[in-house]
C-alpha cells in the first residue's frame, strides 16, 4: 500500500522536521521527528503499512489517500515555472516616498538610524541629501509603473501633509491604475479634512506612538512598540492594529515576541507560499523610490541603490541592474544559510533590512526562536 | 462546481491507476471510480448531501473513499476558477493588442529574405504538399524594403522598451534558402552595424546548409549569427526528404560545409530535424551525438497542417509500426534520464521526449485563466513574431498563408486587422468551451486556415481528447516509476525536495 499527500499539500523538511502545508485550507501542520520520517517515505512513494496511525489521520484531515500502487502526484502551482527569456520584470509593489520632511521629532524615526519592524510602511524621515522629485516627475514616474505592470503602490513620507498638494496631486494621476494604493500618515496629523481629501482613493495607514491615543479602528494602525516592554497580552490580537517593533539588538528579545516566533507565519497562503520558491518574501518583487530619486530594493534598506530616477528613466534601471535587483529580488530563504534547513522557509515573514542590521550581512539571520537542526523552538 | 466532472478527462495507466485531466485548473488528478461515481452522483443536476451520498453508494464503495472524495472534491472546488465560458465572449481592441505586442511581443524580426530555393524537400511547407501556403518563387527582398523594416522594428522596439525593458532585439533571416540573397543579409548587418549598434541585436539564420561555403561561414561565424541547420539526420534518413532540385540527395554538401564549422568549435550552431512515419528513430539519436554533427535544438514531426498531403503517402502499417518505435524509444529514453538530463550536449531523444515531458507537466499555465485575448488553443497573439515576405508584408510566422498579412513595412503593423482575424478565428473554434483538453491543445491558426477564413475547430479536432489521453497516460506510467524524472525538470524542486534523500 502506498500513501501520497494530496495535489494542493506540499511536504518540506527541514533538517530535523517537516510540515504539511494545505494550499487550499491555508492551514499547516508542524511534524515531529517520527512523523516526518513516515512521511518521507511515504512521498517517495515508498510502501507504507496500512494501518500507520498517522498516515490514517492525516487521511481524515484530507491531506492524503491510500493507493494501491506508486501513484504520480503533480503540485499546486500558478502558473508555469518554466521561465522563458526576455520577459517583463515582475514588479508587484513600489513604495513612492513623496518627501522626507516632518516637524516631529519622533525618538523611533529612521533619521537617527532606528529600524522597525514595519518601518517600510510606516513613516520615517531619513538623514539624506538630494532636491525632492517634483510633482511632474512622480506622474511620469506613476506612467512608468504602470507600464511594468506594477499592481500596488505605497505612498508614503515623510510627513506627507507639509507637502498634501503634492501628496493629492501624485494620488489623483495614480488612482484608477494600480490595484490598491496605499498611503501613510502619522497620526498626529491626521484630520477629517484629510481623510476627506483621500476621498476613499487610497488605504489610510496610520504610524501611532501611543496605544493610548489611537481614535478607532477604522485604519490598519501601526503601533510603536518596543520589544523589552512587549507582552503576550499586547495589542496583536486586536483588528488592524499592528505592532512596529523597534529593533535594536536581537539577542535581548522574548522568544515569544511576534516577529521571532510561529506568529511569523500568520499570513501565509498559497500564492505566498508558491512566490517564496522563487522570491523573498518581502524584497522579492519590490521597489522603493526615495524622494531625491534614489531607486532602493526597500524603504529600510537605504545603502542599495540601483540607480536614481533623475538621471535615467525607471525602465531603464531595469534593463541595466536587473541582475543586481534579482540578487534582493531572488534573496529566497533557501539562500539564508539558517532559513535552508528549515521546513517554514516557505512561510516566514523575513525582514532583510532588520536582519542585515542586526548581523551586518545580508544573509545573516537573528530574528527567529526556532532551531530547525533540533526542530524545537527555544 | 464541478457539476459531474464536465471538463475532467480520464485516463488510465500502465499499471492499472486513473487519472483526471482537469481542464478547468490545469492539474492532473489521482482519480478513482469511486472519485467518478461521487462526483457524478454529489455534483450532477443537483448537489446532494455527503450522507446521502455514503448512504446511496456505499453497496459499491468504501465509506472512508466515499466520504474522502466528498470532501476533497469540495476542498478542490475552492480554487477553481470561475466563469471559464466567459472568456470566449471577451471584446479585444486594436488598443490592447498594440500594449500586448509592445510588452510581450517583438520577440524577433523574420526576413524572409528569398522565396528562392535550391532543394525541393518533399514535407516543404512551400510544395504541392500543402494546399494554402505560397509556392517556390524566384523574388527577392530588396535592399529598400529589408532596411524600411529594420527600422521599423527598432521604432517599435524601442517604444517597447517601457513595458519590457528586458527583451533583446532578434533578427532571423529565413527563406526560401536564405543564403540565396547573401548580400542582402550582409547588407542589412552592415546597416544595423551603422545605425543600430547599440541595440546589440542577435542574429539568427535557418538554413539547408548547402550554400554554406568557407567565407559565408566565417562572415556568419564572426557575426556571431545563430545557425540552424535543417539536417534531418544520417545521408539515408536525410536524403529521403532533402533533395536538389534535380532530385538528388544533398547530405553531402550539407555534411561537408557544416563539420567545417564543427572543427572550428563554433558552439552557436544547432540541427532542426524533422521526421516522419518512416523515420528510424534510433538512427536519428546515434547520427545526432555524433561530435561533429551540430546538437538538436529543435525536434518536429512533419507538419500537418491544414490542406497537408504529405501523409497520404502512408499506410496504417507505417503508423503503426511507428507508433511501436516511438515507445521503445521513449522507454530506452526514460531508463536513462539522470544520464541524458546531465548531458552537456542534449540528445535527439532528450529534445523528442524530455522537452515534450516538461511541455506536458511544466509548461501549462495552471489555474490561471488563458490569455483573454487567446482563450482557446495554442495561438499566439498576432504579430507576437513579425515575419516579413519579400514584398514587404508582416505574417505571424512563415508557415502561415500569405491571406492573413497584418500590415506591410509602408504603413507599419494593422493592429485592427489583427483584432479582426483573431476575433474571425476565435468565433470559428465552436469546440473549444467543451473540450476537456483545451489547456493541452498545442493546434495554431495553421490547422484551421483555408484559403480565405478559417475551419470550425468542430470539424478539424476530431482526435484531440484521444491524443491528449495516450500523450498522458504513456507520461504518467514513467511519472507513477520515477516521480523524480518529472519533478526533476522543475527548477525549483532541488529546493523543495531538500531532505527527502532523493
Amino acid at each position: 500500500m502506498y500513501f501520497r499527500l494530496n495535489t494542493e499539500c506540499f511536504f518540506i523538511r527541514g533538517k530535523k522536521c517537516g510540515a504539511i502545508f494545505d494550499l487550499i485550507m491555508n492551514k499547516i501542520y508542524a511534524l515531529n521527528q517520527k512523523e516526518t520520517q513516515i512521511l518521507t517515505l511515504a512521498e517517495k512513494n515508498e510502501p507504507i503499512r496500512i494501518d500507520e496511525e498517522f498516515l490514517n489521520e492525516l487521511m481524515r484531515l484530507r491531506l492524503g489517500n491510500f493507493y494501491l500502487n506508486k501513484t504520480y502526484i503533480q503540485k499546486l502551482r500558478l502558473g508555469s515555472p518554466q521561465e522563458m527569456p526576455g520577459l517583463p520584470p515582475k514588479l508587484h509593489r513600489a513604495f513612492l516616498e513623496i518627501n522626507n520632511s516632518c516637524n516631529r521629532d519622533c525618538w523611533f524615526c529612521g533619521y537617527y538610524g532606528i529600524r522597525r519592524s514595519l518601518g517600510c510602511l510606516g513613516c520615517n524621515k531619513w538623514n539624506e541629501n538630494g532636491k525632492a522629485l517634483d510633482i511632474e516627475k512622480w506622474k511620469e514616474l506613476i506612467d512608468g509603473l504602470k507600464d511594468l505592470d506594477c499592481i500596488d503602490i505605497y505612498i508614503t513620507g515623510g510627513d506627507l501633509t507639509l507637502s498634501w498638494k503634492k501628496t493629492i496631486g501624485v494620488l489623483d494621476y495614480a488612482y484608477g491604475k494600480f490595484n490598491k494604493i496605499y498611503l501613510t500618515l502619522n497620526q498626529q496629523s491626521i484630520s477629517s479634512e484629510k481623510i476627506s481629501d483621500l476621498n476613499g482613493r487610497a488605504d489610510l495607514i496610520i504610524q501611532s506612538q501611543e496605544l493610548d491615543n489611537l481614535n478607532s479602528n477604522r485604519f490598519p494602525t501601526l503601533s510603536i512598540v518596543s520589544p523589552e516592554e512587549w507582552k503576550c497580552e499586547d495589542s496583536t490580537r486586536i483588528k488592524n492594529i499592528f505592532n512596529d517593533y523597534v529593533i535594536k539588538d536581537g539577542n535581548s528579545y522574548s522568544k515569544d515576541l511576534p516577529m521571532m516566533s510561529k506568529e511569523k507565519f500568520s499570513s501565509f497562503n498559497m500564492h505566498k507560499f508558491l512566490n517564496n520558491f522563487e522570491y523573498h518574501p518581502c524584497l522579492g518583487q519590490t521597489l522603493s523610490i526615495c524622494c531625491n530619486g534614489n531607486v532602493i530594493p526597500c524603504p529600510m534598506m537605504r545603502n542599495h541603490s540601483f540607480g536614481n530616477v533623475k538621471t535615467e528613466e525607471l525602465y531603464s534601471i531595469f534593463e541595466r541592474r536587473m541582475g543586481d535587483i534579482d540578487k534582493f529580488w531572488k534573496l529566497n530563504l533557501d539562500k539564508i544559510e539558517k532559513c535552508s534547513g528549515c521546513e517554514f522557509r516557505y512561510v516566514c515573514a523575513d525582514c532583510r533590512a532588520l536582519e542585515e542590521e542586526l548581523t551586518g550581512k545580508i544573509d545573516g539571520k537573528m530574528l527567529c526562536s526556532y532551531d530547525p537542526v533540533k526542530g524545537t523552538w527555544l | 462546481m464541478v457539476k459531474g466532472g464536465a471538463r475532467m478527462l480520464d485516463f488510465e495507466t500502465s499499471a492499472g491507476n486513473i487519472y483526471a485531466w482537469d481542464d478547468d485548473t490545469g492539474f492532473i488528478i489521482p482519480f478513482s471510480a469511486t472519485m467518478k461515481a461521487v462526483m457524478h452522483e454529489a455534483f450532477g443536476q443537483e448537489k446532494m448531501s455527503k450522507d446521502d451520498v455514503i448512504k446511496k453508494l456505499k453497496e459499491n464503495y468504501s465509506e472512508d473513499q466515499i466520504a474522502f472524495c466528498y470532501d476533497w472534491i469540495n476542498k478542490w472546488d475552492m480554487i477553481r476558477p470561475k466563469d471559464h465560458k466567459c472568456l470566449f465572449n471577451q471584446d479585444i481592441s486594436a488598443t490592447s493588442i498594440k500594449r500586448f505586442l509592445l510588452r510581450d511581443g517583438l520577440s524577433q524580426l523574420i526576413l524572409g529574405v528569398t522565396e528562392k530555393c535550391n532543394f525541393r524537400c518533399n514535407y516543404c511547407v512551400y510544395s504541392d504538399n500543402y494546399e494554402h501556403a505560397r509556392m517556390h518563387s524566384d523574388i527577392s527582398m530588396s535592399s529598400a524594403i529589408a532596411r524600411r523594416c529594420i527600422d521599423y522594428y527598432i521604432t517599435l522596439f524601442k517604444e517597447g522598451k517601457r513595458y519590457n525593458p528586458l527583451r533583446k532585439p532578434a533578427i532571423g533571416f529565413y527563406g526560401g534558402e536564405p543564403l540565396l540573397n547573401f548580400d542582402l543579409i550582409e547588407d542589412c548587418v552592415d546597416y544595423i552595424t551603422n545605425n543600430y549598434k547599440e541595440h546589440n541585436i542577435r542574429y539568427y539564420i535557418t538554413t539547408n546548409g548547402s550554400l554554406l561555403d568557407r567565407k559565408r561561414a566565417d562572415w556568419l561565424m564572426e557575426h556571431d549569427f545563430g545557425i540552424s541547420i535543417s539536417l534531418d539526420g544520417p545521408e539515408e534518413e536525410h536524403n529521403r526528404n532533402r533533395v536538389y532540385i534535380n532530385g538528388k540527395g544533398t547530405f553531402n554538401r550539407v555534411m561537408k560545409n557544416v563539420s567545417k564549422i564543427m572543427e572550428e568549435g563554433y558552439k552557436n550552431i544547432d540541427s532542426m530535424p524533422v521526421f516522419d512515419w518512416k523515420s528510424d528513430l534510433f538512427k536519428l539519436d546515434e547520427f545526432f551525438n555524433r561530435e561533429d554533427v551540430p546538437p538538436v535544438s529543435r525536434v518536429a514531426p512533419v507538419s500537418r497542417n491544414a490542406g497537408s498531403k504529405y501523409y497520404q503517402q502512408f499506410t496504417r502499417e507505417d503508423y503503426d509500426s511507428f507508433q511501436k518505435q516511438i515507445r521503445c524509444a521513449r522507454d530506452h529514453y526514460f531508463r536513462n534520464i539522470s544520464a541524458q538530463r546531465e548531458a552537456e550536449r542534449p540528445s535527439f531523444f532528450h529534445r523528442l521526449f524530455g522537452d515534450s515531458m516538461e511541455g506536458t507537466f511544466l509548461g501549462i499555465k495552471s489555474l490561471y485563466h488563458p490569455h483573454p485575448m487567446m482563450p482557446v488553443t495554442n495561438s499566439c497573439i498576432l504579430g507576437t513574431k513579425l515575419f516579413i515576405d519579400v514584398n514587404g508584408y508582416f505574417h505571424a510566422c512563415e508557415k502561415i498563408n500569405y491571406d492573413y498579412s497584418f500590415g506591410n513595412v509602408d504603413d507599419g503593423v494593422n493592429f485592427e486587422r489583427i483584432r479582426k482575424i483573431m476575433s474571425d478565428y476565435i468565433s470559428h473554434m465552436d469546440k473549444c468551451s467543451s473540450c476537456k483538453a483545451s489547456r493541452r491543445c498545442s493546434n495554431c491558426y495553421l490547422m484551421f486556415m483555408n484559403t480565405g477564413g478559417f475551419s470550425l475547430s468542430s470539424e478539424v479536432c476530431k482526435e484531440m481528447e484521444n491524443e491528449v489521453r495516450a500523450e498522458l497516460s504513456g507520461l504518467i506510467t514513467i511519472a507513477e516509476k520515477n516521480q523524480w524524472v518529472v519533478d526533476g525538470a522543475d527548477p525549483n524542486s532541488k529546493n523543495i525536495r531538500k531532505y527527502y534523500g532523493d
